[in-house]
């Protein structure tokens, strides 16, 4: 028996057009992108008045007002003000990841392990209060795994807004409830590997070194591999592969 | 009939009208792309509005060299591709759930879940077209769903025109070699042997 060839150079080529024949939009879709713009919240104005505090070693506290002790040297200084500057990045969706070290040491044993833990939740990611409860060695310990995270002196940079209920409802949150929703949205909406077009180099959104790119050389992909497969290659400063492996 | 430029430079001015305008004119396109990219028209529209939004907000950075479909497009596939990284990132833990479960969930419908196609779709293909590599898969959809060059294709996914028709070539072949093997071997029959349907 000859081996027939079934799907002929016209055969896929009319299919493909059939799967791809453009089907109508919903008439409300554009008046709903509208009203999306209609909100009236803006993390800028957030990283305008957040205060930060930082040890030599890191990051200790990050509060929505209030007053932060003075700096008590020139490093913690430096830490503090680069924090602000990658916050307002971060809120602003031009950043995937901090820079600034955290430092931990001040904190109770117990909030120690599950803040360190959740510090390790990759962007855009979310995990449930039972896992990290799990994670940490003390699976009972859920609920207390809430109280360390709503204690967590250093919101955001360590993100206590990527752990959810196990049914998906939202648990609580220390800057209140519609700012843990916001960040889900914000994070949902903010890509995580971006190539630029001109060098041809793929980096995490927030590597210093792509934030020279302009507007219009902005390419996201999917994976590194992805960027590879067109020729793409990893950056060096910002690491790519090595992030996406976590 | 305003030209899309003159709407964009008025978009950039925060022209509302302007931009439902544009927007409605670009809007099948771009759902049908990010829905056979995605597998379900509300994934799909959500990244639509997505791009939308970006579209209006980062007007005021469009320089009129580029044509603004090619524009469009480029922040429109920038916001599917992410869904899909974000999609792999949770489905490589939905498979580690599942392979403990001990169902092959993941492994029957790669795009995540049982999402359904869309009405009347032909199955074969999208199934097939799941196999080919995404950065073609998305080169696919652009060029079928309003026919863009290979310049045009080039310049969405910040590529070289060379790379673009290697990609092209290279999904179709996949496509036809994956058709071809689920004709020959029809999916309900078990096969019996080596070498069934031959």
């Amino acid at each position: 028996m000859t081996t027939r060839t079934f799907s002929t150079h016209d055969e896929l080529e009319n299919s493909l057009i059939v799967h791809f024949r453009p089907v109508p939009a919903a008439t409300d879709l554009v008046r709903r992108t509208l009203d999306g713009l209609r909100d009236d919240f803006r993390p800028e104005r957030f990283a305008e008045r957040v205060q930060v505090e930082a040890t030599e070693r890191g990051i200790s506290m990050l509060s929505p007002g209030g007053q932060a002790r003075p700096p008590a040297s020139q490093a913690s200084k430096r830490l503090a003000a680069k924090a602000r500057e990658e916050l307002f990045e971060y809120l602003e969706g031009r950043r995937s990841f901090f820079s600034v070290p955290v430092d931990f040491s001040g904190m109770p044993a117990f909030q120690r392990k599950v803040l360190e833990r959740t510090y390790r939740i990759p962007f855009g990611e979310t995990r449930s209060y039972a896992r990290i409860a799990q994670e940490i060695g003390n699976p009972r310990a859920v609920r207390a795994v809430g109280t360390a995270l709503g204690r967590n002196p250093i919101p955001i940079i360590v993100p206590c807004h990527r752990v959810l209920r196990s049914d998906g409802g939202l648990g609580g949150y220390g800057l209140g409830l519609p700012m843990k929703t916001r960040l889900l949205g914000l994070e949902r909406s903010t890509p995580v590997l971006e190539g630029c077009a001109t060098t041809g180099i793929v980096c995490r959104v927030g590597c210093p070194d792509a934030m020279r790119m302009r507007e219009d050389s902005r390419v996201v992909f999917a994976s590194v591999d992805d960027a590879r497969s067109v020729g793409y290659r990893p950056c060096k400063v910002c690491r790519p592969s090595d992030a996406t492996l976590s | 009939m305003t030209t899309d430029r003159e709407l964009m430079h008025r978009v950039a001015q925060k022209d509302e009208q302007a931009f439902a305008e544009l927007a409605n004119r670009y809007s099948a396109r771009l759902l049908t792309m990010a829905w056979r990219l995605l597998g379900n028209r509300a994934d799909a529209e959500d990244a639509v509005q997505r791009a939308l939004l970006r579209l209006y907000l980062s007007a005021g950075s469009y320089r009129s060299e580029w044509a603004v479909s090619t524009w469009l497009y480029r922040v429109a596939t920038n916001v599917c591709v992410d869904e899909i990284r974000r999609r792999r990132s949770r489905s490589s833990l939905q498979k580690a759930v599942h392979e403990e479960a001990g169902d092959g969930q993941g492994l029957l419908f790669p795009w995540g879940g049982g999402a359904a196609p869309g009405p009347a779709q032909n199955l074969d293909l999208h199934r097939a077209l799941a196999r080919v590599p995404l950065e073609a898969r998305i080169l696919l959809a652009l060029r079928y769903v309003d026919g863009l060059s290979y310049q045009e294709l080039a310049r969405v996914r910040g590529i070289s025109v060379n790379t673009v028709k290697s990609q092209l070539a290279r999904g179709k072949m996949i496509l036809r070699s994956a058709l071809t093997d689920r004709r020959r071997r029809p999916r309900t029959a078990v096969r019996i042997g080596k070498g069934a349907g031959e």
